[in-house]
């Protein structure tokens, strides 16, 4: 027998085992095939709907991947701050809508004028501390190794997180509707259907197929704008002089300093725009899932994460890709499986994709292997 | 010289003074000791080295003036601070005994810790051990009759001594970071809360519960460790974190365990069926509707240590608790130096520096890593069992992500690779946090009802904004968070710094390491 022949039977067997395992343990974390099959036999439409709030989700999640890629990219830094960023997107997102009354308003034009303004505070203002982060916390570690500017990240991302249950208590700034303290999920109020319900639209844009799905007002503008920014953003990089300064300095800082780019001014300006994507991110999730919490960040923060390493770190597009697949797996595992064991699945897959194949599905970029 | 040492003593009993501020009472005794040995061991370093009694000598009007500026302090807190936070003053029958005990041990201790000093090397070693054990046994005797109450959350310290103990063999001594510790402090603590719990109606022997947590962790470990053998750097700290994720989520919902053999069950039996047949087998069941780990409620309780002479231990008599947990520390540090000498140990620092070096030098990559892990679970395991024990029920939420950071945490701030050193920062961060944060809440509650919210009554919006967020529980974790951040910035290499890593940093500062920016990426 060939050594090669012996591989492939070892990897089968191994392959094989695995899988009994999967069978023989997944009915207690939801993976019951029968039940899925018989599930979705009964309403296969519920198929259709997992798939639209799975895409929607996974534009968010695209969006905030694409924070986490542009940094590792440039400074192979995994900035795990950048999760609770998002977190501090919505709460300045609901500030401002508490503090211009666009919260308790049923006025259309008060109603976009206020998500815009909110907008793009929430972009302006994630932006801007995303540099001052990268400023305080990782610029001076940039050649101190890798461990330090990742525990500088740890702290940052503790820092943040907190920081936004200050503010989650501050009753002044941010309404509580009827939930007390700053630890509790708040409402973040359904605006978009209450804008297009004041409109004369129905919310529901395939109500009238009667076919029982929903494919809401929400779920299409959350899926435009994140098309809009993300290929804004490939636009970005691929044609204008910082864009291809941000890649050279991926490539090699110090080939990069050689040709007179200023490192220092391309990092921050990665941050920025990395900011800038997951405050306007923050607004889109507050708007279309209707929670604030100061703990978001985290889950969804790793979530993203897990898209940015499915897609190929560094990989821009690969990142787009993987906030769609996660956000697809999240659903079908919250429908199919059960919601309580979903982010055990994510995070398993987050350990296979790093073991197996570090650099991603898309990815051309060299891993962290050894 | 000598001026700086002045300046030292009065740091010090300014550091103290401010202390008994926040716990007041008799906290000036305890905290006189523990300055005194603290200013006697930093002092014992900058005076010249002579006979021990002109140590004492030296160190004299030091010790004087530390002790002069917390008696002062501690007076003021009495007759002041303890009216402004709406105490009454405590009588003369504690004052006075307090004060004395706090300036006469705060003498007394820096004069016997700085005339150690003056000893021959391997003497003022012994010394320094023995007054070392006198502190650790007198402790919790004091505390008792004080009736400060300290103890309680000094084991929850210890505790997190252990813990850091165990990851700093796999962040310190092989360099593997680990972001999901917890999950091994987890496992030990399910093990011992499914093993002698009325949950399955096992009762199993403590003694016998806690080595089999241990060993449960170390298995653990491997299994966890085996993925990340091929990753270095951050993609293994995130493949642990994914771990550490995992493990609190399965055992927050192994609360109906249905294992059924797929064969059996359905795979076949369904073949079966698609071909228009009946099924024939019978299936196999595992387990079907298995309450395992009891869920959001926890266990509760879980079975007690007990001994011949002490019998059970209870909460209500901590002084057991306090000295067991004692052994299992003087027990993993042996272990612990032991192992960091062996080869094994001597493997792990090879591996840590350079692994494509140390495996042409003929070291085994794997299984050093994967042993790292599982002496590195190993004593969590300990600190697993003895946590499910003393609390006598555990819920899932205590072995979240901010545990492994908070474990992370005191590594870091002791000095990663430096056992002491982690003891030391596991002493610091956790009584900060369980002991120092909530007298501190106390404190400032006092102030604001007695002082400060009369004084702000024209301004209710003030008033409530102020009342709302003086509460420094609230920013716990916000301080941890700070402290990775400072850390990095100011002393990367922790308090009590290993001195390899502490030159390495150093070096490295020197001379930016080129190739470590200007890897292949495109």
């Amino acid at each position: 027998m060939s050594d090669q022949t012996k591989t492939v039977l070892r990897r089968t067997l191994i392959a094989f085992v695995a899988l009994y395992i999967v069978f023989l343990v997944g009915p207690t974390a939801g993976f019951d095939v029968p039940a899925i099959a018989k599930q979705i036999q009964a309403g296969p439409i519920q198929l259709i709907q997992f798939l639209i709030v799975g895409i929607s989700n996974g534009a968010i999640l695209a969006i905030i991947a694409l924070g986490y890629t542009m940094v590792y990219g440039i400074i192979e830094l995994i900035n795990f701050a950048h999760g609770d960023l998002y977190m501090w997107g919505v709460f300045s997102s609901l500030t401002i809508l508490s503090l211009t009354g666009t919260l308790t308003t049923n006025n259309p034009t008060h109603l976009i004028w206020g998500i815009a303004v909110a907008l793009v505070f929430a972009v302006v203002f994630c932006a801007s501390v995303n540099v001052v982060i990268e400023r305080l916390a990782y610029r001076h570690l940039r050649h101190s190794g890798r461990l330090a500017p990742l525990i500088s990240a740890i702290g940052m991302s503790f820092t943040l997180e907190n920081l936004g249950l200050i503010w989650a208590q501050q009753s002044w700034l941010v309404p509580s509707f009827g939930t007390t303290g700053g630890a509790s999920q708040k409402d973040y109020p359904d605006l978009l259907s209450r804008l297009f319900q004041g409109l004369g639209y129905n919310v529901n844009l395939l109500a009238s197929t009667g076919i029982g799905l929903r494919f809401t007002i929400k779920d299409l503008l959350v899926i435009v704008i994140a098309a809009v920014l993300m290929i804004g953003l490939r636009l970005f990089i691929q044609n204008t002089t910082l864009g291809k300064a941000m890649r050279a300095t991926a490539q090699s800082h110090d080939a990069a300093r050689m040709m007179g780019i200023d490192i220092d001014r391309v990092i921050s300006a990665t941050f920025l725009i990395g900011g800038g994507l997951a405050g306007a991110a923050g607004l889109m999730d507050g708007l279309y899932n209707g929670t604030a919490w100061w703990f978001m960040g985290f889950r969804v923060g790793l979530f993203a994460f897990t898209a940015a390493v499915l897609g190929g770190i560094g990989n821009i597009t690969g990142a787009m890709a993987g906030g769609f697949i996660i956000g697809l797996m999240a659903s079908f595992s919250d429908g199919y499986l059960n919601a309580r064991w979903t982010e055990a699945w994510i995070f398993a897959v987050l350990v296979l994709i790093l073991t197996l194949k570090p650099t991603g599905l898309f990815g051309e970029q060299v891993g962290e292997k050894a | 010289m000598l001026k700086n040492n002045f300046r030292l003593g009065i740091l010090f009993g300014i550091i103290a003074g401010l202390m008994t501020f926040i716990f007041g009472g008799w906290s000036v005794g305890i905290i006189g000791v523990l300055y005194g040995v603290g200013l006697g061991l930093a002092l014992s370093g900058r005076l010249k080295r002579e006979a021990p009694l002109n140590m004492a000598r030296q160190a004299l009007p030091l010790a004087a003036t530390a002790s002069a500026v917390l008696l002062v302090m501690s007076l003021l807190q009495n007759y002041v601070i303890a009216p402004a936070i709406g105490q009454s003053s405590a009588g003369s029958d504690i004052v006075i005994p307090a004060n004395l005990a706090g300036i006469l041990g705060g003498l007394l201790f820096t004069l016997i810790t700085a005339a150690l000093h003056g000893l021959p090397d391997r003497q003022e070693q012994i010394g320094k051990l023995i007054l070392l054990a006198a502190i650790i046994v007198a402790f919790p005797f004091v505390d008792t009759f004080t009736g400060l109450f300290w103890l309680a959350q000094v084991i929850f310290a210890l505790i997190f001594v252990i813990l850091g103990m165990g990851l700093n063999i796999v962040v310190g001594y092989a360099g593997l970071l680990d972001l999901g510790y917890a999950a091994f402090f987890a496992i030990g603590a399910y093990t011992t809360g499914i093993l002698s719990s009325p949950l399955h109606h096992i009762f199993l022997n403590f003694w016998l519960v806690i080595w089999i947590a241990a060993g449960m962790a170390a298995i653990f470990g491997l299994i966890l460790g085996t993925p990340t053998l091929p990753l270095r750097g951050d993609y293994l700290a995130i493949v642990t974190l994914g771990f550490g994720e995992i493990i609190p989520v399965v055992f927050r919902n192994l609360i109906d365990v249905t294992i059924e053999e797929p064969f059996s069950c359905w795979i076949v039996p369904g073949i079966q069926r698609l071909f228009g047949g009946t099924s024939t087998l019978s299936c196999i069941y595992i387990a079907q509707h298995l309450n395992l780990t009891a869920g959001e409620q926890g266990i509760n309780p879980i079975g007690r240590p007990s001994l011949p002479v002490l019998g059970l231990f209870t909460n209500a008599h901590p002084i057991p608790w306090y000295f067991l947990i004692i052994a299992i520390i003087l027990m993993s540090i042996f272990l612990i130096n032991r192992l960091r000498e062996s080869r094994l140990g001597r493997a792990w620092m090879a591996i840590r520096e350079d692994e494509l070096a140390a495996s042409q030098m003929g070291i085994d990559p794997v299984r050093t890593k994967l042993l790292a892990f599982a002496m590195g679970a190993t004593f969590s395991g300990f600190a697993g069992a003895f946590y499910a024990a003393y609390i006598s029920g555990i819920f899932p939420d205590v072995f979240d992500f901010s545990a492994s950071i908070l474990i992370l945490c005191t590594v870091i701030l002791g000095g990663i690779g430096n056992i002491y050193g982690v003891i030391v920062g596991g002493l610091v961060l956790i009584n900060a946090d369980r002991l120092f944060l909530p007298a501190l809440k106390d404190f400032l509650t006092g102030l604001l009802k007695s002082t400060i919210l009369p004084a702000l009554a024209h301004n209710p919006t003030l008033q409530a904004a102020v009342a709302e967020n003086a509460n420094p529980i609230l920013y716990r974790y916000l301080l941890f968070g700070l402290t990775l951040i400072i850390m990095m910035a100011v002393r990367p290499e922790g308090l009590i710094p290993n001195a390899q890593r502490r030159m390495e940093l150093h070096e490295a500062d020197e001379a930016p390491n080129v190739t470590a920016t200007a890897s292949t990426r495109n």
